[in-house]
């Protein structure tokens, strides 16, 4: 009979605790609610940021895709590169083409790509396809992907390439970039940078040795032998390029 | 002596309400490929990819999280970190930030077969959010702000 009334006891101050807790919640889901929309919009960088966003809701809705799609004609940029110079497109006169590449400091799949985007350019550069490498990220959002931690890492990873940063960041948007690392492959023709391939590097970020498709080097490849590149474009999982 | 703690138990079972910390369960394609397949038709299904060192997919889980509460809203988060760090980095992360909806990571590294089967317009940047009920499943390749997240969600409700 005792337990029993200790039980009932403890039952009651149990429901009493799950009510205080209950109605201690209700004002926080509130909270999370109604007040961020205004938090961000109080925000410098949010306004800017969720405009874009629901750009892109509608665009995907709409089945439409800003930047450059296979055929289109690449613009050329002058931007700074880790050693102080500004590097074009048209400063390569004997190039056939480039792998653009938007890749950064902080992305784990950036880095898990850099030693394979160094082998690439040093197959490649010889054969007229330099990869050109474009940081795209707002350092203020990911403070590693500064320009001082651009010329860092660059350092100790040993780049054979320019690693420049898209200060402004009105390059990446133009080609459609929107993860890194993404890469763009053009060819150079009188009438301007083709883009002949758009996606990924290949298709195993884990692990090189159990790569099943290399989708930039079969591209380039395809370029040099006058083929069709085949597959076109890619998906591959990235970080988001924030603005 | 053992009604004392039997006691202590129920209080603390009360007290920190009925939801308790996900672990992260690892699937491989199979899982994806069923559920994209076999949506619910009795729950809204939000289906969201991240990872722990993505950034903005951190930022709007707390959103999911607060969306999972409702009884006909599932959420799933399918998490894109290596499988290897599940112990050292996935979990802990669940703990840390009070995750109580459904984590599977997703072991397959190769992306580019399995975006695609997620939805075409997906060129694999994250967050990405799908959301499912029955025949109709709408896609965000984009972060979602907790209103636009409730927003989306009642046009399936």
């Amino acid at each position: 009979m005792k337990t029993l009334k200790i039980l009932t006891v403890v039952c009651v101050i149990a429901l009493a605790t799950a009510i205080v807790y209950g109605v201690l919640e209700n004002p926080s889901d509130s909270k999370t609610y109604a007040l961020n929309p205004q938090l961000d919009s109080s925000s410098p960088l949010e306004p800017n940021f969720q405009d874009t966003e629901k750009l892109e809701i509608e665009g995907m809705e709409e089945d439409t895709k800003l930047g450059y799609q296979i055929g289109d004609i690449a613009t050329d940029f002058k931007l700074k590169n880790i050693d102080g110079t500004m590097v074009s497109l048209a400063d390569y006169p004997n190039a056939k083409g480039f792998m653009v590449i938007f890749t950064c400091n902080h992305c784990p799949y950036s880095k898990a790509y850099e030693d394979r985007i160094i082998a690439l350019d040093k197959q490649f550069k010889k054969k007229g396809f330099p990869v050109i490498a474009i940081n795209p990220n707002n350092p203020e959002i990911y403070p590693e992907d500064s320009f001082e931690m651009m010329k860092e890492r660059a350092k100790s990873k040993g780049f054979t390439f320019p690693y420049l940063f898209d200060a402004n960041q009105d390059i990446f948007p133009q080609y459609g970039a929107t993860k890194t690392p993404h890469v763009f492959l053009l060819e150079k023709q009188p009438k301007g940078n083709i883009v002949r391939y758009i996606g990924a590097i290949d298709d195993n970020y884990q692990d090189v040795a159990a790569v099943k498709t290399h989708f930039l080097k079969d591209a380039v490849n395809a370029l040099l032998s006058g083929k069709e590149v085949d597959p076109k474009t890619t998906a591959a999982i990235g970080c988001s390029i924030k603005k | 002596m053992r009604l004392f703690y039997s006691a202590l138990f129920v209080i603390f079972l009360a007290s920190c309400s009925n939801q308790s910390i996900s672990k992260t369960e690892i699937v491989q394609r199979d899982y994806l490929v069923q559920l994209l397949e076999t949506p619910s038709t009795e729950n809204v299904q939000v289906i969201n990819f991240w990872a722990t060192w993505c950034a903005p997919c951190v930022e709007e889980l707390p959103a999911f999280v607060e969306a999972d509460q409702e009884d006909n809203i599932e959420v799933i988060l399918i998490s894109l970190d290596e499988a290897k760090n599940v112990d050292a980095m996935v979990n802990p992360f669940l703990k840390e930030n009070n995750i109580t909806a459904t984590v599977k990571l997703l072991d397959d590294p190769y992306a580019a077969e399995w975006i695609p089967m997620v939805d075409p317009h997906w060129d694999g940047a994250i967050p990405a959010t799908l959301i499912q009920k029955g025949s109709k499943r709408m896609f965000y390749n984009t972060s979602l702000t907790a209103q636009e997240l409730k927003d989306e969600i009642a046009k399936f409700l």
